[in-house]
């Protein structure tokens, strides 16, 4: 038996002892997991917005560890490789992850009717998140098993630390990808929604693509301070100035040539705002089900024929969207869930040379035992926390 | 109007597979909602296996047939066939799919309720089915068609309890994509009222059957096996883990 942080209902995880994973498909592998991070988007399986969770689902899907079993189809690996794992899960065989759009998979969901019926297509499977994107086990537990592991799992290369590596699981790869759906181009300014682990990634992805400036928007002191100082952001707090009008200030009256959501659902707005109580309640009363409030912004300040690239993550439905202003203004969209394995190479690169360094978003290293506690700080960003990240 | 004894294959059938679902999604509520539904749906079952017809005892055979109606829906008599397609791209080229589809052995690995598939000549085959409660269900069927790498079709033969056709489309999809699948079931709903029930429950299921086939081929043929978590670890999942 090992130790595993599993979903007990909303907002109650509990550490509790699970069997250890077997391989299930000649594919497979055994990772013995060192390092696991939580991540933005477990609360809003924790919050309750993402169904499909059930009690004892293990959560977690952004860790580093040591390969030490496969299966026998498992050719690019070896027992003892120090490795990270990409969150979302590819087959390496589908049309998708041929060219290189690894969460649009058409085969790692082995639960994909939730998806078909709501979105109208399945798509990749994600460790630890919810059986409408397969029910996969979760990272939060002394060993993971990991499908199709030729194809998710990378050797961490010399030079590059664990507490660097971990986080190209998820937070770098998804943050590089809103920069590179951007497609930035030279005197371009980039307008980061939210300061998390992602969206400091997402800034300095923006400096590596070649932007002018990048401008980091958050109302947490602690996290604008370090988009500044670590990712090289302009920080604006949107409890202190009125957004819109700072990101005119800043752009000449153009408004940023691109804006990141690295927000999602869950945005939230100053406390006594109209927009937020709005939201706030359509989403209580299941009306809607993710909150818009960054979308909406980002709609309005956008330069025209500027880009919006989405990271944050949506479940389900949003009201009040400003078609109108979008379509008008000749905006572009890109989003969505990070294709990890197109870009792990690239960053590992990165992160030797120097350019990169994800390392500082593990503001709370902890034992698996007090997860619940992690997921505490996190929620409620007390105690300056960016990121918990237990050691099992 | 025939008398009858006790309920018909086709309508046993029918109360089996309806009680079956119906005591499966109670469990998994697992609320005290969710036990009634259960507890209905298992009596449902068992009269389905002990062969009691429900038709009969409510009067609802009765008056359908009176009035010319479905018992169960009370919809319009239809004897028409229903159909239900589905359709897939599979990045892997016609030839491999259609030898996999023309070997009807492998249709096990695509329709889970089938048992085996005995060949007995190159247009003929056995197919044997288990339904819920373990219920042997067999029946013969002939290739009527075959264009080879694009196009299979079939029939069931005399006997069937549930009479069927299908056939099997390979096309090139465009752009190196590989090969759009398209698969059609056409059933011939058995006459009287159980059978007509029996064909409502497969026209919901069939459409998923068939879905469920083309998804079987797609991730056999692209990755070699079909995605799972059976057998994974996890906490304890209160009230649920008597259900899985």
């Amino acid at each position: 038996m090992m130790r595993a942080l599993c979903y007990n209902g909303v907002n109650d995880l509990r550490v509790e002892r699970v069997p250890y994973p077997k391989i299930l498909d000649p594919k497979d592998a055994i990772v013995k997991v060192s390092l696991s991070s939580v991540c933005g988007s477990d609360l809003h399986l924790l919050d309750g917005y993402v169904p499909t969770m059930k009690p004892g689902d293990i959560i977690g899907h952004e860790f580093l560890g040591e390969v030490v079993e496969k299966g026998p189809e498992v050719r690019r690996l070896n027992r003892g490789d120090r490795v990270i794992t990409v969150s979302v899960i590819g087959c390496g065989e589908c049309w998708h992850c041929r060219h290189d759009q690894w969460s649009l998979c058409d085969n790692s969901n082995p639960q994909p009717d939730w998806t078909e019926t709501a979105y109208g297509q399945c798509g990749a499977g994600i460790f630890g998140y919810s059986h409408a994107f397969g029910g996969y086990a979760g990272s939060h537990a002394e060993y993971i098993r990991v499908p199709y592991a030729d194809h998710g799992c990378f050797a961490v290369p010399e030079g590059v630390s664990d507490e660097q590596a971990v986080f190209v699981s998820d937070a770098v790869p998804t943050g590089y990808m809103a920069a590179d759906m951007a497609n930035i181009r030279p005197g371009d300014i980039v307008a980061v929604w939210g300061c998390g682990g992602v969206g400091q990634m997402a800034i300095r992805a923006a400096w590596l693509l070649g932007a002018e400036q990048v401008i980091g928007i958050d109302r947490l002191p602690d996290r604008l301070r370090l988009a500044q100082i670590k990712a090289g952001a302009e920080p604006l707090d949107f409890t202190r100035v009125d957004i819109h009008d700072a990101l005119m200030a800043m752009t000449g009256g153009r408004g940023p040539d691109v804006c990141i959501d690295a927000v999602g659902m869950e945005a939230d707005d100053d406390a006594g705002s109209v927009q937020r109580l709005y939201d706030r309640t359509k989403q209580a009363l299941r009306l809607e089900t993710d909150r818009a409030m960054v979308l909406r912004q980002m709609i309005r300040a956008c330069r025209k024929g500027g880009t919006l690239s989405i990271v944050g993550v949506y479940g389900g439905v949003i009201d009040k969207f400003p078609m109108g202003a979008a379509m008008n203004k000749g905006l572009t969209f890109r989003m969505g869930q990070q294709h990890g394995q197109a870009y792990v190479k690239r960053l590992f690169d990165h992160i030797a040379k120097g350019e990169l360094d994800p390392s500082y978003l593990m503001t709370h290293p902890m034992a698996l035992d007090d997860g619940p506690e992690g997921y505490r700080l996190f929620k409620h960003k007390a105690d300056s926390c960016l990121r918990a990240v237990f050691r099992p | 109007m025939s008398a009858r004894a006790g309920a018909g294959p086709a309508e046993r059938y029918a109360t089996i597979l309806t009680g079956a679902a119906l005591a499966f999604a109670g469990l998994r509520r697992g609320d005290p909602v969710g036990a009634l539904v259960a507890t209905a749906g298992g009596g449902l079952f068992l009269a389905g296996a002990a062969g009691v017809s429900l038709l009969e005892r409510t009067g609802a055979g009765a008056l359908a047939a009176n009035l010319g109606q479905d018992a169960v829906g009370l919809l319009p008599v239809a004897d028409e066939p229903v159909k239900v397609q589905a359709n897939v791209t599979i990045l892997a080229p016609a030839q491999t799919l259609f030898r996999f589809w023309r070997n009807f052995a492998n249709h096990p690995k695509l329709f889970p309720h089938l048992e085996r598939v005995e060949i007995e000549d190159a247009r003929h085959s056995t197919w044997i089915a288990r339904g819920p409660g373990g219920a042997e269900i067999r029946w013969r069927s002939e290739v009527d068609g075959e264009h080879e790498d694009a196009l299979l079709s079939w029939h069931t033969l005399e006997g069937a309890e549930l009479p069927h056709r299908g056939s099997v489309l390979f096309l090139p999809a465009p752009g190196e994509r590989g090969t759009q699948v398209r698969l059609t079931l056409i059933y011939h709903p058995p006459g009287g009222a159980g059978g007509r029930a029996v064909a409502r429950l497969f026209g919901a299921s069939p459409e998923r059957q068939a879905g469920e086939a083309l998804r079987r081929l797609k991730r056999l043929t692209e990755t070699g096996s079909l995605p799972t978590i059976e057998g994974q670890p996890h906490g304890s999942r209160g009230l649920r883990e008597l259900v899985g």
